[in-house]
């Protein structure tokens, strides 16, 4: 019954989206009632490689379109969104804001997925003078091209995730806290972003880098990796890791049967799927997030409950990165009190860059390459349910140290 | 201690690639083909382990029972009703366009069907290790170990000491004198292919054992096996079976001094030296051929 009910309302909500893409192709001016819709024009990949998070990312910008209409829309006016796919190529996300800014001359413009594609859909919108806030692209490549319109509406950059961990750790006693730490990390600028920002704070506290492993991401045998660590004795091992490396990864370790104090691996615990592959053995394993639907915010709980009922399954992260997007470009054009092309886009940049904005994953500001200020919250797996432990302020459960054996 | 244990960890490990280039290398030597889905075959396998597991909580290895069949009379169907289609004296190059057609309709369907979650199999003595002169051997690795030498084993013995392995060996030897003896050449190509394919069967489950499987993980797979068979000489199994111990030793201890960027290229190094010194393979005796 249930299960019937959610399918209905994803189907609903489908054609609603359907119906909405549909109304942008046609004439603009079918609403009469009302001053005409702002219109946002997006660049997807559902398709290809990337379509797995791509569609998480619609779905998100789907459900702000739909929560900011119920509520009687942006300075008064609907919000539509115009979402074409790129099919997760960046050729095509240059033709895609190309036609979106010239041709269908939206009034405003989210940002794509995955780095790879963000940094040519920037430049098109930085060529336009547009806002450009974007849900993906965490990499430090995208704040070193010197775009001035960028803003990434997520808490932290790869290299920030694992701030409050460092934190933790360097004001432990020196007497218990770990003295050396191995690192292993896909050769990707994401995974060892994440490794390296803590490797650099942890150094600087004068921790001992053991091992430093780089692998690349067709790895199939993580046993000799596994082995260098364990041989070490590491009192901590972290993993700037994607998903299945990280996986076949703590197997091997635990298969050599090494047991460190901490042990923290970036993406993979969060996943639903990993306490199904690792089984019972997950216990006290660290991971960052950048969002939790359990978080407290209250625009979150909002989010949360109203995304719920609109789709049958709470948000992910790739949702929330989204959510949050439509949050802080609604939040400067509320300020700034307008949406079109042309020195509106300059007053939303300049608001931007000077206020701090409420959103799903907590306040946001940025630094002027766009880097988002805030840092992800640590979670740790604790009676075998992943909980947050880091920062105080939202923790849901103890921080447990030294980790129990695996 | 460390090259110690990194000893085990490769002879484990060359192991597992043995059994898993072995069918490649027989249905080179039966039929002159590059199966390019031979890895395909492997997550195929590895995912009907992981589903048989998890669907019925049974032990995966039980499903060797199924799959081992299974892939046996896909096999031969695959020989008979595509591979043996193409002209014989293109075989070889259109045998790799229809079997990468074959391989990404494979990954496909898994996609389809799975979707692109990646899965491992949880079983609980997936972290046990057994402790061997201070070195610890995983049990799943035993495991997947001890299946390689039992069906590479089987294999010798079946083409050493039966009727149809004689008649495959002739086979293999030479196609036309094995015709004139009266060998049917070409049901014992099929029964070949189904035996390669059999033993992707095998090696897939041992596969499922200890690694995260995804659709397109083949990808990863195919290259070094294709190192490993041209090393051993094509066409022999006990060749592929050396080269990939040897090479899986070799990996395993270069990861130490270089890391596994630089370990993982031994494969091709030792392609092209093959290529380069020894075109007809190391192992490969005068049953193996060039390329």
């Amino acid at each position: 019954m249930d299960a019937t009910q959610a399918r209905l309302r994803i189907v609903a909500g489908t054609a609603i989206a359907a119906l909405a893409l549909a109304g942008c192709g046609g004439a603009d001016d079918s609403d009469g009632s009302a001053a005409d819709p702002i219109t946002i024009g997006v660049s997807l990949p559902l398709t290809g490689d990337f379509s797995e998070p791509g569609k998480g990312v619609q779905r998100g910008y789907e459900a702000w379109a739909k929560i900011v209409n119920d509520k009687g829309g942006l300075l008064g006016r609907r919000v539509e969104l115009k979402i074409l796919d790129d099919q997760s190529n960046a050729d095509r996300v240059v033709s895609d804001y190309e036609q979106l800014l010239g041709k269908d001359a939206v009034d405003l413009v989210f940002g794509p997925f995955s780095t790879r594609l963000v940094i040519p859909a920037a430049r098109v919108a930085e060529e336009y003078g547009m806002l450009f806030v974007e849900p993906a692209g965490a990499a430090p490549q995208v704040f070193e091209q010197g775009f001035k319109n960028l803003f990434y509406a997520a808490p932290a950059v790869a290299d920030d995730h694992y701030n409050h961990l460092a934190d933790y750790i360097t004001k432990m006693p020196a007497s218990q806290r770990p003295k050396t730490v191995a690192y292993a990390a896909m050769d990707d600028p994401f995974a060892q972003g994440t490794a390296y920002g803590l490797k650099e704070k942890l150094e600087q506290a004068g921790i001992r880098t053991v091992v430093n492993e780089v692998y690349p991401p067709n790895t199939t045998d993580f046993g000799s990796i596994a082995a260098k660590i364990a041989a070490s004795k590491a009192d901590m091992v972290v993993g700037g890791t994607q998903y299945q490396d990280a996986v076949n990864l703590i197997v091997a370790l635990q298969q050599l049967n090494y047991q460190p104090k901490l042990a923290a691996f970036s993406t993979a615990p969060t996943n639903p799927e990993f306490s199904k592959a690792i089984g019972a053995k997950t216990e006290g394993i660290l991971a960052p997030t950048g969002y939790t639907e359990k978080a407290k915010f209250p625009s979150n709980v909002e989010f949360v409950e109203k995304y719920t009922a609109q789709f049958g399954t709470p948000p992910g992260e790739d949702e929330a990165n989204a959510y949050t997007t439509g949050q802080v470009v609604a939040a400067a054009v509320a300020a700034a009190g307008c949406a079109e092309q042309g020195d509106c886009q300059r007053k939303l940049v300049d608001w931007l860059r000077a206020n701090t904005v409420e959103t799903v994953v907590g306040p946001l500001n940025w630094d002027e390459a766009g880097r988002p200020q805030s840092a992800h919250m640590i979670q740790q797996y604790v009676d075998g349910e992943i909980q947050i432990v880091l920062p105080e302020s939202q923790k849901e459960a103890e921080f447990v140290f030294p980790k129990p054996n695996w | 201690m460390l090259t110690f244990q990194s000893v085990i960890l490769g002879v484990l490990l060359g192991g597992l690639y043995a059994l898993l280039a072995a069918g490649l290398t027989l249905y080179f030597g039966v039929m002159r083909v590059v199966m390019i889905a031979h890895s395909a075959f492997l997550i195929l396998a590895a995912y009907l382990a992981w589903y048989f597991h998890r669907e019925t909580g049974i032990d995966p290895l039980v499903s060797l029972v199924g799959t081992v069949p299974l892939f046996f009379v896909l096999g031969v169907a695959m020989q008979r009703l595509l591979i043996s289609r193409l002209r014989a004296a293109t075989l070889t190059m259109m045998s790799v366009l229809l079997t990468f057609a074959i391989a990404l309709l494979i990954e496909g369907l898994l996609g389809y069907v799975f979707s692109g979650t990646q899965r491992r199999t949880q079983l609980s003595y997936s972290g046990t290790s057994l402790d061997f002169f201070g070195a610890r051997v995983a049990v799943v690795k035993l495991i997947a170990f001890g299946l390689a030498a039992a069906a590479l084993l089987g294999l010798y013995v079946l083409l050493k000491a039966s009727r149809f392995g004689l008649a495959l060996r002739a086979t293999i030897q030479h196609r036309e004198a094995a015709q004139l003896a009266g060998i049917d050449t070409n049901r014992v190509a099929g029964y070949g292919f189904g035996l390669g394919l059999a033993t992707a069967a095998i090696g897939g489950t041992a596969l499922a054992l200890d690694t995260t499987i995804y659709p397109s993980l083949h990808w990863h797979w195919i290259g070094p096996l294709m190192a490993i068979i041209v090393v051993g000489g094509l066409g022999s199994v006990p060749g592929a079976a050396i080269a990939a111990m040897l090479l899986g030793l070799t990996q395993s201890l270069l990861q130490l001094p270089l890391g596994t960027t630089w370990a993982q290229t031994v494969f091709y190094v030792a392609l092209f030296a093959t290529l380069a010194f020894r075109p007809q393979g190391f192992f490969g005796g005068r049953l193996a051929q060039r390329f």
